[in-house]
C-alpha cells in the first residue's frame, strides 16, 4: 500500500508541475494582457507596470520565480483585484466552494449508493427499470439547466427557499445549489453501484456466504457491498473534477462567492496569477482526491493491497 | 435494441428539423420583431414566442440546436481521430512505449479538464473552430483507453498471426486487419462522446466563453432563458428541454450499442 502511494505521488508531482508550466506558457502566449484597457498606456507606465509584476523577464525566469513562490504557498498578487493577493482571494472563495462541493458529493453518494442498492435488490423488476431510467436521466441533466429550473420552481413559484446568495450559518441558502450540483453524480453513482453489485453477487466468496445459509440481506450488507463499491471509489476522482467544474456554474447561477466565480472573472479579465492559482489549486485537489480514492480502494477490496 | 432505435430516431428528427426547417420560418434567428417583444407561446408567427428583445424563439432554438450538434459532432470526430491513433499505436507497439503513452493519458485524466478548455478559450480568443478543437483535444482520453484495450485483445487473435505469417507488413496489419475490427466499439464511444461534448459546449457558452453572438447555441439560449425566466419560463424550458432530450437519447443509444458489442 505504501509503495502504491509513493508511486502515485511520484506521478502526481510531475503532473502538477506540468499543469503549472503549461498553463503559465499558455497564458503568456495570449495576445493582449491585463493592462490593455480602453486607453493605451504610455510607454513608461507600461514598462514600470511590467517591471513591477516581473512581466519583463524572460519566460523561463518568470516560471522559475513563480514556482519558487508557489512552494512557499504564495500565489502572487492579483492583477485585477489590486489590493488582494491571490492567496487571500483563494482563502475567501475556497471554503464556500468546498462546502458546496463536499455536501454535494456526500448527497450524491447517499442517493446514488442507496438507489443503486435498491435497484440491484429488485433486479429485473419495475423498480429496477425505473431507478436505472431515472439515473440515466439524471446524468444527462446539466447543472446549468437544473440550477435555474430549481430557482424557478422552489424559489420563485413556491417561495420555499431563497433565490440565491450566501449567508454564513444559513442552511436554506445551501439546499438548492447542493441538490442541483449533486444530481448528475447521484445518477452516475447509482449506475456504478447497480453494476458493481450485480458483478459482486456472482463472486465466489458470495456463493460461499449463501451456501452457509445467510439471509440475502446479510449476504449483500456483509459480503457483496464492499467489493461492489470498488467502481464507485474509482469514480471519485473524476467526480471530484466534475464537482469542481459544476461548482463554477452553480456559483454563477446562485451568486455564491466561491472560487469558481473568481476563476471565470479572472479568465475574462486576463488576471494571470489568479487563473494560474485556481488551476494549480484545483489540479492539486483532484490529484489529492485520486490518492484518497486509491486508499479507499485498498480498504474496500483487500486483494488490491497486494498489487 | 428498440430503446436505442427510438433514441436515435428522436435525435434524427431533432437534427433534421434543426438543419432544414429554419429557411422556411418567417423570421431568422437574429431578426428582431419590434411589434412582438416577449411574445407568449403560440403567438401568430411565433410558435414558441419571442425572447426579451423580440427574436423568434423557434428559429433561435432550431439554429442553436444546429450549432450545438455541429460543434459536438466535429469535436467528437477530433476526439475519435486522436484517441484512435493514440490508443492503436500504444496497444500495437506495446512495451515501454505503451506504458509511457498510457501514463500520459492517466496524467491527463487527473487534470481539471474544463479549466484547461476555459484557459484555451481565453488565450486564443472565443472562436468557434477553437471551441471544438479544444473540446476534442481533451475528450479523446477514454477513446484512447478503449481502443488500446481492443487492439491488445485483437493482436493475439489467430487472423493476425495468420496475416503476420503471410508476411504482411505491420502497418498493413494495423490498418487492414485490426482497425476495422475496432470500428464498432469506436462508433459506440463516438456516440457517447457526442453528448459529453454537447454538455461541455453548452457549459462554455452558458458562461459566455463558447459560441458567440450573433451565432447562437443551446447553452446561450439556456443562459438567456435563465436571465428571463421569472417573466417567461418557456424561454428557459424549451432550449433546456431540447438539450436534455438530445443528451439523454444519445447516451441511451451509445450505452446500448456499447453493451451489445462488449457481450
Amino acid at each position: 500500500m505504501g509503495a502504491l502511494l509513493l508511486r502515485r505521488l511520484a506521478t502526481a508531482i510531475p503532473t502538477l508541475l506540468g499543469v503549472v508550466i503549461l498553463s503559465f506558457v499558455l497564458m503568456r502566449l495570449a495576445p493582449g494582457g491585463p493592462f490593455d484597457g480602453e486607453r493605451a498606456l504610455d510607454e513608461d507606465t507600461r514598462a514600470a507596470l511590467d517591471a513591477a509584476y516581473g512581466l519583463d523577464l524572460p519566460l523561463g525566469e518568470q516560471i522559475a520565480l513563480y514556482l519558487g513562490r508557489l512552494i512557499r504557498g504564495d500565489f502572487g498578487p492579483s492583477l485585477v483585484y489590486r489590493d488582494f493577493t491571490v492567496s487571500e482571494l483563494i482563502a475567501q472563495g475556497l471554503p464556500v466552494s468546498l462546502t458546496i462541493g463536499g455536501l454535494a458529493l456526500l448527497l450524491a453518494c447517499a442517493l446514488g449508493i442507496g438507489g443503486g442498492l435498491w435497484a440491484a435488490v429488485r433486479a429485473g423488476r419495475w423498480q429496477d427499470e425505473a431507478i436505472m431510467g431515472l439515473a440515466t436521466l439524471l446524468t444527462a441533466l446539466p447543472v446549468f439547466v437544473t440550477g435555474p429550473l430549481f430557482v424557478l420552481i422552489f424559489a420563485l413559484d413556491l417561495g420555499w427557499l431563497p433565490v440565491s446568495g450566501w449567508e454564513p450559518g444559513s442552511p436554506s441558502h445551501l439546499v438548492l445549489p447542493v441538490v442541483a450540483l449533486s444530481l448528475p453524480f447521484a445518477g452516475a453513482i447509482a449506475k456504478l453501484t447497480r453494476a458493481g453489485l450485480a458483478r459482486a453477487l456472482n463472486e465466489d466468496h458470495v456463493r460461499t456466504a449463501r451456501a452457509r445459509g445467510l439471509a440475502e440481506r446479510q449476504v449483500i450488507a456483509r459480503h457483496a457491498l464492499r467489493p461492489a463499491l470498488v467502481p464507485v471509489a474509482s469514480y471519485l476522482g473524476p467526480a471530484a473534477a466534475g464537482l469542481l467544474t459544476g461548482a463554477v456554474i452553480i456559483e454563477t447561477v446562485f451568486a455564491l462567492p466561491g472560487l469558481g466565480r473568481y476563476f471565470v472573472q479572472g479568465a475574462l479579465n486576463r488576471d494571470y496569477p489568479l487563473v494560474l492559482g485556481v488551476v494549480t489549486l484545483y489540479a492539486g485537489l483532484i490529484i489529492l482526491f485520486n490518492l484518497v480514492a486509491d486508499l479507499i480502494y485498498g480498504w474496500l477490496d483487500p486483494r488490491m493491497r497486494a498489487e | 435494441m428498440t430503446a436505442s432505435r427510438i433514441s436515435l430516431g428522436v435525435v434524427g428528427v431533432v437534427a433534421f428539423a434543426a438543419l432544414f426547417v429554419p429557411p422556411f420560418l418567417p423570421w431568422t434567428h437574429s431578426a428582431i420583431d419590434w411589434d412582438a417583444v416577449r411574445a407568449p407561446l403560440f403567438s401568430p408567427g411565433h410558435l414558441f414566442g419571442t425572447d426579451s428583445v423580440g427574436r423568434d424563439l423557434l428559429a433561435r432554438t432550431l439554429v442553436g440546436t444546429r450549432i450545438t450538434l455541429a460543434v459536438a459532432l466535429a469535436a467528437a470526430l477530433v476526439a475519435l481521430v486522436i484517441g484512435t491513433a493514440w490508443g492503436a499505436i500504444a496497444g500495437w507497439v506495446g512495451g515501454r512505449t505503451d506504458e509511457i503513452m498510457m501514463r500520459i493519458v492517466d496524467g491527463l485524466y487527473a487534470l481539471p479538464f474544463m479549466f484547461v478548455v476555459i484557459l484555451l478559450m481565453v488565450v486564443f480568443g472565443r472562436n468557434i473552430v477553437l471551441v471544438f478543437i479544444g473540446i476534442g483535444a481533451v475528450e479523446w482520453l477514454t477513446m484512447a483507453r478503449v481502443v488500446r484495450g481492443q487492439v491488445i485483445a485483437l493482436k493475439q487473435r489467430p487472423f493476425v498471426t495468420a496475416a503476420e505469417a503471410a508476411g504482411a507488413p505491420p502497418s498493413r496489419i494495423l490498418t487492414g486487419h485490426i482497425l476495422p475490427n475496432v470500428a464498432g466499439v469506436a462508433l459506440a464511444y463516438l456516440l457517447l462522446t457526442v453528448p459529453q461534448v454537447v454538455m461541455v459546449e453548452s457549459f462554455l457558452s452558458f458562461l459566455g466563453l463558447g459560441v458567440q453572438e450573433p451565432l447562437t447555441s443551446l447553452g446561450i439560449l439556456v443562459k438567456e432563458g435563465a436571465d428571463d425566466m421569472d417573466i417567461q419560463p418557456h424561454a428557459l424550458l424549451i432550449p433546456g428541454g431540447v438539450l436534455v432530450l438530445v443528451i439523454v437519447c444519445l447516451t441511451i443509444a451509445g450505452e446500448r450499442l456499447r453493451d451489445r458489442l462488449s457481450q
